[in-house]
C-alpha cells in the first residue's frame, strides 16, 4: 500500500494503519532496531512501541518521508532502551558504535556555538551530501541504521577494510568540518 | 556522552540520505560463470586434443570460429592457440561477462545501402602506457586506430556518407575524443546521437519495476540494437518535435531569512484532477502529493547564492491549468514548520513544451560547463543535446506509453542529467568520393574504456581489462579482409582472447574471420 494511503488511515483512526506499516515497513524496523539493541526481544518492544507512537503522532503529522519518519522513531526509543539496559548492566550493543562516534566529536576549544540538534543535523546533512555516494552511504548504514562492518561489506559487495577504512576517513573528515564549523556538542 | 548525543543528532538527518542509505543496491555479480564453463571446456578439450596427436585444441563454443588452425587464424603460421596467464584463451564465446560493459569497436558503415565499394580494414589497439593524476604510470584503457582501404572497382566516382559508430555516453565525448582522417587529412564530421541503449530495472527488489537505469552490458545486446537498422534509422532521422502547449509559473526574485534558517525553503500547495493536468518541474527539490484528493506540494530550498542550487525554477503544466495555488515558507525541507519571510515573484507564460527544453538545455549545457569534470561537454551542440532530452522525455517519460518509474515525479532534471551519461551509440558522419578504379583510406581514432569488473567485488576478474571488436555488426560495407594488431603489447598480459595473438613471440597482428562477428580480448596491464 502506497505511505500516502497508510497515512489516510491514521487520519481516519483506522487501526488497520497499524497492520499495514507493520506489513510494510515491519522487517525494516525489527533490523533497525536489532541493529542498535542486538537483542530480539527488545528489539520487538521498541518496534511495537514505534507503532504505538506513530498512533499517537498521525495526525496531526503528516509526514513526507514515512519511513525515514519511521526509522528516526525507532531508533530513538532503541537508544532509550539501550540506555536502560545499560543501567540494568545488559546489553552492549551499541557501545562499539557510540566510541566509535566519539572520534568525530572535535576537542572543545572554548569559542563554539551551541547550536539547537536539529541545525547540526543540517549541516551534517550538508556535509554528507559533498562526500562520495559511497562513503555516504558506508556512514549512514553503520551509524544511522547500525550495521555492523560485515554487514555492510555483505551488502554492498565489497571487502570489510575497504568498509572501515571509509568509515575511519568518514569520521575525521567530520570531525575536521564541525571543528571548522565551530560546533560544540 | 557526546557520541550518543552525535547518534541522536545524526537521526535529525536529510530524510533523503537515509532512503538513499539502503537504496543503493550491491554492485551486481556476474551472472554467468564463465570461467568455469571456460574452464570445463578447455579441461575437456585438452584431454581430447591428446589423442590427438597432442596437438592443443580448444573449443569454439557459441559462434567462435577462430580455433587453432582454423584458415582465420593468426598470421605468421606460428601460432597455435597460445595459453597465457591463468591458461584460458582461444575459443569464441567464452568472454568474461564484465559488470561494466563498454560495448564493442564498431565496423564503419555507410548511409547509402550498396555503394559498390570494397573494404579492407585494420584495427589496432595501442596500449601505451597513461598516467595517474599523480603522474605515475597507469594503464588504463585503449587508444583505437580503425583504418579502412575503400576500393572502388567501377568505372565511376563514388560518393558515400561514411558513418563511424562507437559506443559512449554525451558526458563521454571529450574523454573519447574521437577524430577522423581521409587520406591522412583531419576531416570535419557531423555527431549524431542514437537513444538511449539500455532500459530500466528495479531498485534490487525484484518487482517489475522501473527505478534504476539498465545499460546494455554484452555484445548481444548492441547486437540486438543494431542488426535491424532501426536504430541507426532513427539517430539519422528528424528530431522528433513537442510542440504541445504547456503553461509555465517562474518562479523568480527570490528572498528569505537566511541568517536565522540555513535551509529555508519555499512550498507550493495546489490540486489538479491527475486525469487533466500532468505538472513537470525543474529546480525543485521536494515533491509530496495525496493521490485520492490530488492535492500536490512542491517545494524547493530558497536559493541564497551560496549554495549551489539553481536561480531557475520552473512549474510546467501540460494539459488543463493549475487554479489557486498557495505558497508557503518553510524553515526546512521537511516542510514542517510554517516561518515568514519566504517570498518570491510567480509568472505564468504560455509556450511550448520544446521552447521550455530548449531552455533548460542551455541552462543545464552552461551549468555543467561551469561545474562539470566533463569537459567535452564545451563541445555538445545544444541541438543534439535537446533532441536526447526529447526522446528521453516521449520514451520514458510523462508523454510514454508507459513512463519508466524512475520519472514519475516529472522532474525534468532527471532527464538533463541522465541523458548526459545514458549509454548510446553515435556516429561520426562525413562525405567519402573514392575514385573510379582508386582507394581512398579512412581512419578513425578514438580513446576506448575497457570493460571491467569493479575493484570492490571481490570477483576473480578484477584488474582485468575487455575489449570487444565487432566485425559487420550494423555494417553495409563488403569487406575483403580484417586485420587486428596490438602495439605497446609489452605493457600488457593477455589473460583471455579469440583473436590469436602472442605477443611474447612477436604475434601483433592477426588476420580476422569477418564471419566471426565478435572478437575479445582481455588484458591485464603490467605496472611497475
Amino acid at each position: 500500500m502506497e505511505d500516502a494511503r497508510i497515512l489516510d488511515l491514521y487520519w481516519a483512526r483506522d487501526q488497520r494503519a497499524i497492520d499495514e506499516t507493520g506489513l510494510k515497513y515491519g522487517p525494516f524496523l525489527s533490523r533497525t532496531a536489532g541493529n542498535i539493541l542486538r537483542d530480539r526481544s527488545d528489539a520487538e518492544e521498541c518496534v511495537n512501541d514505534t507503532y504505538l507512537s506513530a498512533w499517537n503522532a498521525i495526525p496531526p503529522a503528516r509526514p513526507s518521508a514515512f519511513r525515514a519518519w519511521l526509522g528516526r522513531v525507532v531508533r530513538n526509543l532503541s537508544l532509550d532502551r539501550w540506555k536502560r539496559d545499560r543501567a540494568e548492566k545488559r546489553g552492549a550493543g551499541l557501545e562499539v558504535l557510540l566510541g566509535e562516534l566519539e572520534d568525530c566529536v572535535p576537542a572543545p576549544r572554548g569559542t563554539e556555538r551551541a547550536l539547537e540538534d536539529r541545525e547540526i543535523a543540517d549541516l551534517i546533512s550538508a556535509f554528507l551530501r559533498r562526500l562520495t555516494k559511497e562513503n555516504r552511504v558506508i556512514f549512514l548504514r553503520r551509524y544511522w541504521y547500525g550495521q555492523t562492518v560485515v554487514e555492510i561489506a555483505s551488502d554492498l559487495n565489497c571487502g570489510a577494510g575497504k568498509v572501515k577504512s571509509s568509515l575511519f576517513r568518514t569520521r575525521n573528515a567530520l570531525r575536521n568540518y564541525l571543528e571548522q564549523e565551530g560546533i560544540a556538542l | 556522552m557526546k557520541g550518543e548525543r552525535l547518534f541522536q543528532i545524526l537521526g535529525l538527518v536529510d530524510p533523503e540520505l537515509i532512503e538513499e542509505a539502503v537504496s543503493v543496491p550491491a554492485a551486481p555479480r556476474r551472472r554467468t560463470p564463465w570461467r568455469a564453463i571456460a574452464a570445463a571446456a578447455a579441461c575437456l578439450v585438452l584431454v581430447v586434443g591428446a589423442g590427438l596427436g597432442g596437438r592443443l585444441l580448444l573449443a569454439g563454443g557459441g559462434s567462435g570460429s577462430m580455433a587453432a588452425g582454423s584458415d582465420g587464424a593468426a598470421a605468421g603460421g606460428e601460432a597455435e592457440e597460445s595459453v597465457t596467464g591463468d591458461g584460458i584463451t582461444g575459443g569464441g564465446g567464452a568472454a568474461t561477462a564484465f559488470m561494466s560493459y563498454a560495448g564493442p569497436v564498431f565496423p564503419l558503415t555507410t548511409a547509402e545501402a550498396d555503394t559498390g565499394l570494397t573494404a579492407e580494414r585494420t584495427v589496432t589497439w595501442d596500449f601505451a602506457m597513461g598516467a595517474y593524476e599523480d603522474g605515475s604510470p597507469r594503464q588504463w584503457g585503449a587508444q583505437v586506430t580503425d583504418d579502412y582501404v575503400l576500393t572502388n572497382p567501377t568505372d565511376s566516382d563514388i560518393t558515400v556518407t561514411a558513418l563511424y559508430p562507437f559506443a559512449g555516453t554525451l558526458a563521454g565525448l571529450g574523454t573519447i575524443g574521437t577524430t577522423v582522417t581521409v587520406d591522412g587529412a583531419e576531416t570535419p564530421y557531423a555527431l549524431h546521437a542514437g537513444p538511449y541503449a539500455g532500459g530500466f530495472r528495479d531498485a534490487g527488489v525484484d518487482d517489475g519495476s522501473t527505478w534504476n537505469l539498465s545499460p546494455p552490458d554484452s555484445f548481444d545486446d548492441y547486437a540486438d540494437l543494431l542488426e535491424s537498422g532501426a536504430y541507426l534509422a532513427q539517430a539519422l532521422g528528424d528530431s522528433p518535435s513537442l510542440d504541445t502547449p504547456v503553461t509555465v509559473y517562474r518562479f523568480s526574485d527570490f528572498a528569505a531569512p537566511h541568517d536565522e534558517y540555513r535551509a529555508a525553503t519555499q512550498a507550493v500547495t495546489l490540486s489538479i484532477d491527475p486525469e487533466e493536468t500532468t505538472i513537470l518541474t525543474y529546480g525543485f527539490n521536494g515533491f509530496s502529493r495525496d493521490d485520492d484528493n490530488a492535492w500536490q506540494r512542491y517545494d524547493y530550498f530558497v536559493p541564497d547564492g551560496v549554495q549551489a542550487e539553481s536561480d531557475l525554477k520552473l512549474l510546467v503544466v501540460l494539459g488543463e491549468d493549475i487554479g489557486d495555488y498557495t505558497l508557503q515558507g518553510y524553515a526546512d525541507g521537511g516542510c514542517d514548520e510554517p516561518i515568514d519571510g519566504v517570498s518570491c515573484t510567480v509568472t505564468r507564460e504560455e509556450t511550448t513544451l520544446d521552447a521550455v527544453l530548449s531552455e533548460l538545455c542551455r541552462a543545464e549545457l552552461a551549468n555543467q560547463r561551469q561545474t562539470s569534470q566533463w569537459p567535452g561537454l564545451a563541445d555538445l551542440s545544444l541541438s543534439l543535446y535537446q533532441r536526447a532530452v526529447t526522446e528521453a522525455v516521449l520514451s520514458s517519460g510523462a508523454l510514454a506509453d508507459t513512463p519508466a518509474d524512475r520519472y514519475i515525479d516529472g522532474r525534468l532534471d532527471d532527464f538533463l542529467w541522465d541523458v548526459l551519461v545514458q549509454e548510446r551509440v553515435l556516429y561520426l558522419s562525413f562525405p567519402v568520393t573514392v575514385p573510379a578504379g582508386g582507394s581512398v583510406t579512412v581512419s578513425a581514432s578514438l580513446w576506448k574504456a575497457p570493460s571491467y569488473d569493479f575493484g570492490c567485488s571481490g570477483s576473480e576478474n578484477v584488474g582485468l581489462q575487455g575489449y570487444d571488436l565487432a566485425t559487420a555488426l550494423g555494417s553495409n560495407l563488403v569487406f575483403t579482409s580484417q586485420t587486428a594488431a596490438l602495439t605497446n603489447a609489452e605493457n600488457i598480459e593477455i589473460v583471455r582472447q579469440n583473436l590469436g595473438f602472442d605477443p611474447a613471440n612477436g604475434v601483433t597482428e592477426v588476420i580476422l574471420d569477418p564471419a566471426e562477428p565478435h572478437y575479445y580480448l582481455e588484458i591485464r596491464p603490467l605496472e611497475g
